[in-house]
């Protein structure tokens, strides 16, 4: 069998076997089924990322087309609706299961030593999935989007002193306009997936390092 | 926490470990179960609800009530107890403070006991907090429903041509003719006898992209005698309804593109067989929405006659009543005839009614007039 020494010497050189043992065959506590919802939301994330590229094949980040894009998209490529609705539904569905996350975390006192630095990366995560979910709510471009993204900035134009800078920063001027879309559409497809997925780095190899932590006795 | 509880959690954490389970497959196995539920239920969300259609971002709509995505609902709630110049308490010092409290929280919270019950007060304060949040997205729901729209959201291109012939039938056709052919306008003030070019042709559909029709409509040309028809300007129409107007334009009177056979169904007048019976709801009312409503509704000249529905066309105006069951004498036949009367001239004024049509008129009068079809 060919495989019998293909797989010896690509393990000698890619250490495939290390890499299971470090965390596929290792011993963890016995825990119940709220220890599922960080690996969830990972999946979550992974469909997001995976459903988030499809639909940027044919979305337009501009005023005059984004919204005909989308209807495009559901009424017009194949399965559109289908990938769209995954996207929509898992948006809402992430920012559930992130929060039952944090508070099972909470509530086991996980985020005691040693797993401080997770925790913080944790609540990290947290803001930039509600940051996703603030700039992905303008993109369609409708009625709903617009004026939930209208008063969502000027709430944040309401910090005292700095305020108006941090209005005129989120809508790149001083009404909403496609300049808002350009930059909403950035950080929604650029920047907060590369931080979420740097801090998902930190994060997953702390929770290997570490090991997940155990249900609390009662002597604990 | 000092070295030796440090020491003894270690302890206890490999114990944990020793008579734990094997991540792969035990857990793994878990994880997985959870992962494809979530993907069924996915899926079945998009199936039965998707995702609810909503009209174009119009910022001259200045009546739409804004409300936040779900999950923010609480925060925006809670912005309700901080008005005018306490607002900045509401959305800068609590959301910072729970921020600043949460990511610091394993810093300050030198408790090192890890059962619920040694740590009475922290899981007390979470759960009021996440109580409070849970309240105040309900009371957010309820205080702040969804914005119903006006009007069904064309989300499909032969819903979307319908919609959009509608719109021309109320706001054009007036001026435009039912059909976009133009004609002589009568009855509309400070237009009266201005020839209209016809725009359904070529010359109008082959030089003019969607985009320029759409400029047209929203700004309207003063200065060749049409007003805005935008929100923004004073008209009637939102950027949803122009799009749809548009739409409608193209897909029928550009002969590049194919109307779909499930708008054409849609927009056609209903067929009467030599032995059926006309109603209004079924025959009457698709040809008077496509040729009369136009000036037949309220702010417009009409002697009063608003043709609206089955009730207005029956008894209002200022020569009523102008259709009589079983008079063919009654205004509305006579007139759809061509004849002049007190109560008014032609109608339409630019362009009379096909014979087809006006015998539908007839045979609907002459029925009795009845409002919906006999069963």
């Amino acid at each position: 069998m060919i495989s019998k020494r293909m797989f010896p010497w690509l393990d000698e050189r890619l250490g495939i076997s290390g890499i299971y043992k470090t965390i596929f065959d290792r011993m963890v506590p016995k825990v119940n089924w709220w220890f599922t919802l960080g690996s969830a939301t990972l999946f979550l994330f992974a469909l997001q990322v995976v459903t988030g590229i499809m639909l940027s094949v044919y979305y337009v980040p501009s005023p005059d087309k984004a919204y005909d894009s989308i209807q495009y998209i559901m009424n017009g490529v194949a399965f559109g609706w289908l990938i769209r609705g995954i996207h929509h539904w898992g948006a809402t569905l992430m920012v559930i299961t992130v929060f039952l996350h944090m508070l099972r975390v909470f509530f086991y006192a996980a985020y005691k030593y040693p797993r401080e630095i997770t925790w913080t990366t944790g609540v990290l995560l947290l803001l930039a999935t509600l940051g996703m979910g603030f700039t992905g709510y303008l993109l369609p471009w409708d009625q709903k989007a617009y004026w939930a993204t209208t008063v969502g900035t000027s709430i944040a134009g309401a910090v005292p002193g700095i305020g108006d800078f941090i209005l005129r920063a989120l809508r790149g001027g001083n009404d909403l306009s496609g300049v808002t879309l350009a930059r909403f559409f950035s950080a929604h497809i650029w920047m907060f997936p590369l931080i979420i997925i740097a801090l998902i780095g930190v994060h997953l190899y702390l929770v290997i390092r570490i090991g997940i932590s155990s249900i609390p006795k009662e002597n604990e | 926490m000092n070295d030796v509880q440090k020491v003894q959690y270690k302890e206890r954490y490999l114990r944990a470990k020793r008579n734990g389970e094997k991540f792969f497959p035990e857990s793994l196995y878990r994880d997985m179960l959870v992962m494809f539920a979530i993907f069924l239920l996915l899926v079945g969300l998009s199936i039965f609800i998707g995702v609810a259609a909503e009209p174009k971002a119009d910022p001259s709509d200045t009546t739409y009530i804004p409300r936040p995505e779900w999950y923010f609902l609480f925060l925006f709630e809670m912005l309700k107890f901080f008005p005018g110049s306490l607002e900045w308490v509401g959305t800068t010092i609590i959301p910072g403070a729970a921020v600043i409290a949460l990511l610091l929280l394993p810093f300050y919270d030198k408790n090192p006991a890890r059962h619920w019950k040694k740590r009475k007060f922290a899981i007390g304060f979470m759960s009021v907090v996440v109580v409070a949040m849970v309240f105040l997205t309900i009371q957010a729901a309820v205080t702040t429903p969804p914005q119903k729209n006006a009007s069904a959201v064309a989300a499909t291109l032969p819903a979307q041509i319908t919609a959009g012939q509608d719109t021309y039938s109320v706001q054009c056709a007036e001026c435009h003719g039912p059909d976009g052919g133009g004609g002589v306008i009568k009855g509309v003030k400070g237009l009266e006898g201005f020839k209209m070019k016809a725009i359904n042709g070529q010359d109008e559909m082959y030089t003019r992209t969607d985009n320029t029709l759409y400029n047209i409509v929203e700004y309207g040309q003063p200065d060749l005698g049409m007003p805005p028809f935008g929100k923004a300007f004073g008209g009637e129409l939102s950027r949803s309804d122009i799009d749809n107007l548009v739409t409608y334009m193209r897909y029928s009177w550009d002969n590049r593109v194919q109307m779909p056979k499930e708008a054409a169904q849609a927009n056609a007048i209903p067929v009467l067989g030599p032995k059926d019976i006309p109603s209004y709801s079924v025959n009457i009312a698709p040809i008077v929405k496509r040729y009369c409503v136009s000036c037949h509704r309220p702010g417009k000249e009409n002697n009063n006659y608003l043709m609206g529905g089955y009730n207005d066309v029956m008894n209002s105006g200022d020569h009523k009543p102008n259709v009589v069951a079983g008079d063919l004498n009654s205004n509305l036949i006579r007139m759809i005839h061509g004849e002049k009367i007190t109560a008014g001239g032609a109608m339409p004024p630019t362009k009379s009614l096909s014979p087809d049509l006006i015998a539908i008129f007839e045979r609907w009068v002459k029925a009795g007039a009845p409002e919906k079809p006999a069963k």
